[in-house]
């Protein structure tokens, strides 16, 4: 700047220079931003401005065997909280208001901690109406809190069936960390029971609502009216092999009673009836579970969270006579009229094994019908251990059945290689196998592998995997089945034959079950005493009906009552009474007779 | 003799179509940001009236007699300085800046008005036939009256129109002639003020690099030590200035150097912005159509980030329109303070387009995010009446001299 005069042609220049020069700057920086960085910037603002609100799918419904609903939905109002908008100095209120201990809200909402503050939290399912209408009046008040409508399972059919459908549960961290693909916080996940089995077919799709907030987050409008959100998708119902009524008379004989019920359609495996006592009403799940309920389910004596039916083993008793009388038959120890005289026991060693009665001279059938333990002290002697053990494990005992709720126990087939394990192989005796002749020792089986077994014996040696579902329905209604898993015994029909007839006895002719006899329908049945060391015998009773056609198989356990014939025979009986809809057609003829009259 | 001039010579059409354009781009914009807002939605109305009003004042002012504004130079300065010592002790304050005069329910910032009043006094201080620029009186006293606005609008404090006048005051001077030492005495108090905000190695630094420029310009002892005393006191008395201030605008400053520290705070409009612009793409996203515009995520969109909503809603081709426009109107003042009949008229437009220029850089750099978060509006587009008055105002003076840059020649 050597020119030191009045707008000199340099400074001229130089103010030219910075002219142009910060306008080519800025243009510069306008191309970079606009149209090279475009897109990142675009979803940046897209980002900002969009905010999803989810929308829960309602979960599938449960259909029984005739179509008919036995667990729906319905909704429900949840309270959310809001953390961005909401006043702390709420929270004594609203605690209150809720019933809930101090402390409830910032337990919940330190839960979500990791979510944004501004996306709401559920901090209460299913409020009551006081609640609801207490919130109506005092709303403009309660910034930051709001509630929304969900669907929440509906138990009013009938039915408890607290064992069977099983209950969401939110999803924990653990599982979330798994399966983040499809779950968020907050989510509800099947936890027991089919809910938690059939989850997948469950649980829907969530839709989302995408609205326009602005910088505060406030919903401002619908993001592009609405065409993007994404509705979401009802989970598949389910149809189940449950029959509502026979369920509902299952639940009903159990009231007051401790015990499990399985009955089981022979030809297919399909789950009737299923009943696990005492249980639980699911009602107490389908809200946020506080944790004094929950301690009060696991704290019962009576464990009703207990699934009895599938995961309790007890010696499975005189049920357990026809399969042996079956060995014997099929591997050529017995025939049909190998009678032996029963004095009223047996001596073996230098014990004497008890006989109920003096039976006098008994062949297979009979065998059954009475129910003598001495033919079968005998007969086990002549079987041996490990071919008895080989045979129950064919009937399906000592493994799990694989039935689609997921608690269950495998229960106990003791062997020569167990008995070694336990007890060293000089440590046990040819004694041992007494017991376990009629039932009772080591062995130990759950109801749902003795509804099996009644299936197998009913159905001549074939029957499917017990289960509960026959498949799912898909978004257009068709119904898709399910396969499962064939069992067939590889014994000869006449056997079955001969044992069936034994069956048929116990109940029609001179046996131990005759009370149990119906006119109009032959029910084949096998009752059972389990020895229960720490209190009162246990009542068992398996049978089957029709006996020429079978359509229904069931297992009867009932805790601490002691014979099987007088408690658990009746239950068998009113089942299959139920399921094979006697007394509805009694109550049809009785109603055309009263039309006609008119 | 009078001649007869065509009406393009009289009036020129390069800077007042530009104009037109950008005022038309501002209206869109304005509506654009306000008519779903809450409290806004009635800026657009306010705004076109005062176009109509300040379109008025311009046509007033270009009829005026040239040597009116020689005239009501030093008036107009002195009463600009009594409004601005009034509003520090009546005004208004908003956004924490005590600059709003209120006259019955039209607010008024004197700084505005001051804007002109000190662009004409240094025109006329400069353009002295008895004043030599590289004196160090007659300096220091342009420098005096650039800075006595300066330091009254700091007490406001409203930092970006105090860089506005800084800009004024050094251009004007730059202008007239200044050597390159005495523009470097003038500077580097600046510099080394600047340099103490990043702690003592960069001041001391700065301090070494003046005393090798001094050490270039082989000036006498005397003047040297004067010179870097005179640094050095500066950047005590900053420091001084700085630990009166309160937390929040000692924050403020903090957040001038590094906005991006503090994104839900003060950088958060800077953010904002340039994901409003950046997102606009080639097109932009239409007229209303803007979500960062419309969902309201920049606050006060409609004055000082007015450039997002172009940039938001009518993309690249929108935002490089204005700045073309700018260019414009830019280069023709230069060229008509290139070609003035007389000193004070070139030196006048000089100060126009420094004021203007001003703006639209820290504005524009703002919105961009290559410049701090300074609140300025962008001149004839951002919302705001006694802006855009001084703004039109000032066009009329340079249009003004236009008009008359031929005669008596």
């Amino acid at each position: 700047m050597t020119e030191t005069f009045f707008g000199s042609k340099v400074r001229q220049r130089i103010v030219l220079f910075v002219i142009v020069g910060f306008s080519l700057t800025v243009s510069f920086n306008l191309f970079k931003m606009q149209i090279l960085e475009n897109p990142t910037y675009e979803r940046k603002s897209e980002e900002n401005s969009i905010k999803k609100i989810v929308k829960y799918a309602p979960r599938g419904v449960f259909y029984d065997r005739n179509g008919e609903v036995l667990v729906s939905n319905k909704p429900a109002f949840t309270l959310q909280i809001t953390p961005a908008d909401y006043k702390s100095n709420l929270t004594p209120m609203l605690e209150n208001v809720m019933q809930e201990d101090s402390g409830y809200i910032v337990n919940v909402l330190n839960k979500y901690k990791t979510l944004s503050s501004t996306s709401p939290r559920r901090i209460k399912r299913d409020i009551d109406f006081q609640t609801l209408a207490w919130y109506e009046e005092n709303q403009e008040n309660l910034s930051g809190v709001n509630y929304i409508i969900e669907t929440q399972r509906d138990y009013s059919f009938g039915v408890m069936g607290g064992h069977i459908f099983g209950y969401t549960k939110e999803i924990s961290p653990a599982e979330l960390a798994k399966k983040s693909e499809f779950y968020d916080l907050g989510d509800y996940i099947g936890s027991k029971g089919l809910e938690k089995t059939y989850e997948t077919y469950l649980k829907g799709v969530k839709g989302y609502n995408l609205v326009l907030v602005d910088a505060r987050q406030r919903v401002i409008s619908r993001y592009l009216s609405g065409t993007e959100d994404i509705t979401p998708v009802k989970g598949n119902d389910l149809l189940l092999t449950i029959d509502l009524e026979t369920q509902k008379k299952a639940e009903e004989l159990f009231i007051g009673k401790k015990g499990a019920v399985v009955a089981v359609e022979p030809k297919t495996g399909e789950i009737l009836a299923f009943v696990s006592s005492p249980s639980f009403d699911l009602n107490s799940f389908s809200t946020v579970t506080s944790g004094k309920v929950w301690s009060d389910f696991v704290n019962d004596p009576d464990k009703p969270l207990f699934n009895r039916a599938t995961m309790s083993i007890y010696p499975p008793g005189s049920t357990i006579k026809m399969l042996e009388a079956l060995v014997g038959l099929q591997e050529g120890l017995l025939v049909p009229s190998t009678s032996i005289s029963c004095p009223g026991g047996y001596q073996f060693g230098n014990r004497f094994f008890k006989c109920t009665h003096v039976h006098g001279t008994v062949d297979v059938e009979h065998s059954i019908e009475k129910s003598c333990n001495t033919y079968y002290y005998k007969l086990m002697l002549e079987i041996g251990l490990d071919r008895w053990a080989k045979y129950m494990k064919m009937f399906g005992f000592g493994n799990k059945t694989g039935v689609d709720i997921s608690e269950e126990s495998a229960g106990l087939v003791p062997s020569s290689e167990y008995y070694n394990r336990v007890y060293g192989p000089r440590g046990w005796t040819k004694g041992f196998l007494v017991s376990l002749g009629i039932g009772q020792g080591e062995l130990s089986a759950t109801p749902i592998q003795l509804a099996q077994y009644t299936s197998l014996l009913a159905n001549f040696g074939e029957t499917y995997k017990p289960h509960f579902v026959k498949g799912f329905y898909d978004q257009e209604g068709k119904l898709n089945e399910f396969t499962f898993e064939k069992m067939s015994v590889n014994i000869k029909r006449e056997h079955f034959d001969i044992v069936r007839k034994g069956m048929y006895d116990v109940v029609n002719g001179a046996g131990t079950a005759t009370w149990i006899r119906q006119p109009d329908v032959a029910i084949a049945g096998k009752t059972g005493t389990s020895q229960n060391p720490h209190g009162k015998d246990h009542a068992l009773f398996i049978g089957f009906a029709p006996y020429d056609d079978p359509k229904i198989a069931v297992a009867v356990f009932v805790e601490n009552v002691g014979f099987g014939s007088t408690h658990a025979a009746p239950i068998a009986r009113d089942l299959i009474r139920t399921y094979l809809k006697l007394d509805k057609k009694k109550n049809q003829v009785d109603k055309t007779n009263i039309v006609g009259i008119n | 003799m009078k001649v007869e001039y065509k009406i393009q010579d009289k009036f020129d059409f390069l800077i007042f179509v530009p104009l037109l354009l950008l005022l038309t781009i501002g209206l869109i914009s304005i509506f654009s940001a306000t008519v779903n807002h809450p409290t806004a939605y009635g800026n657009f109305q306010k705004q076109f009236f005062w176009v109509i009003t300040s379109l008025v004042t311009f046509i007033v002012i270009y009829y005026m007699p040239q040597n009116l504004f020689r005239l009501i130079a030093w008036p107009s300065y002195i009463f600009s300085l009594i409004l601005l010592i009034v509003v520090l002790v009546v005004g208004k304050t908003v956004y924490g800046a005590k600059s709003w005069l209120d006259f019955g329910g039209i607010g008024f910032q004197p700084s505005e008005f001051a804007k002109v009043g000190t662009m004409l006094a240094l025109s006329s201080w400069l353009t002295h036939k008895k004043r030599d620029i590289n004196n160090l009186k007659d300096i220091s006293i342009a420098l005096a009256i650039g800075f006595i606005p300066i330091m009254l609008i700091l007490l406001e404090p409203d930092m970006g129109t105090a860089i506005v006048f800084m800009a004024i005051t050094l251009i004007m001077i730059f202008w007239s002639g200044i050597s390159l030492f005495s523009l470097f005495v003038v500077l580097s108090p600046g510099v080394v003020i600047f340099a103490s905000l990043f702690g003592f190695g960069p001041l001391v630094f700065v301090l070494i690099l003046i005393v090798l420029a001094l050490i270039y310009f082989k000036k006498d002892i005397f003047t040297s030590l004067t010179v870097f005393i005179l640094n050095l006191s500066s950047a005590f008395f900053f420091d001084f200035v700085f630990n009166l201030l309160k937390p929040h605008q000692q924050k403020r400053i903090e957040s001038f150097l590094d906005p991006m520290a503090d994104p839900l705070g003060s950088g958060y409009n800077a953010l904002q912005a340039k994901v409003a612009i950046g997102s606009g793409g080639i097109f932009g996203k239409g007229f209303l159509q803007g979500n960062q515009t419309q969902l309201r995520f920049i606050p006060e969109q409609w004055t000082d980030f007015i450039y997002c909503v172009v940039g938001e809603e009518f993309g690249f081709i929108g935002s490089i329109l204005v700045v073309i426009l700018f260019s414009i109107i830019f280069i023709r003042l230069l060229n008509l303070a290139a070609y003035a009949k007389d000193e004070f008229s070139s030196l006048s437009v000089i100060g126009i387009l420094t004021i203007l220029f001003t703006h639209f850089v820290i504005n524009i750099g703002m919105n961009v995010g290559i410049t701090p978060v300074i609140g300025l509006p962008l001149p004839f587009v951002s919302y705001g009446g006694s802006s855009l008055l001084v703004n039109m105002a000032l066009i009329g003076i340079a249009f003004n001299t236009y008009k008359n840059r031929r005669e008596h020649t």
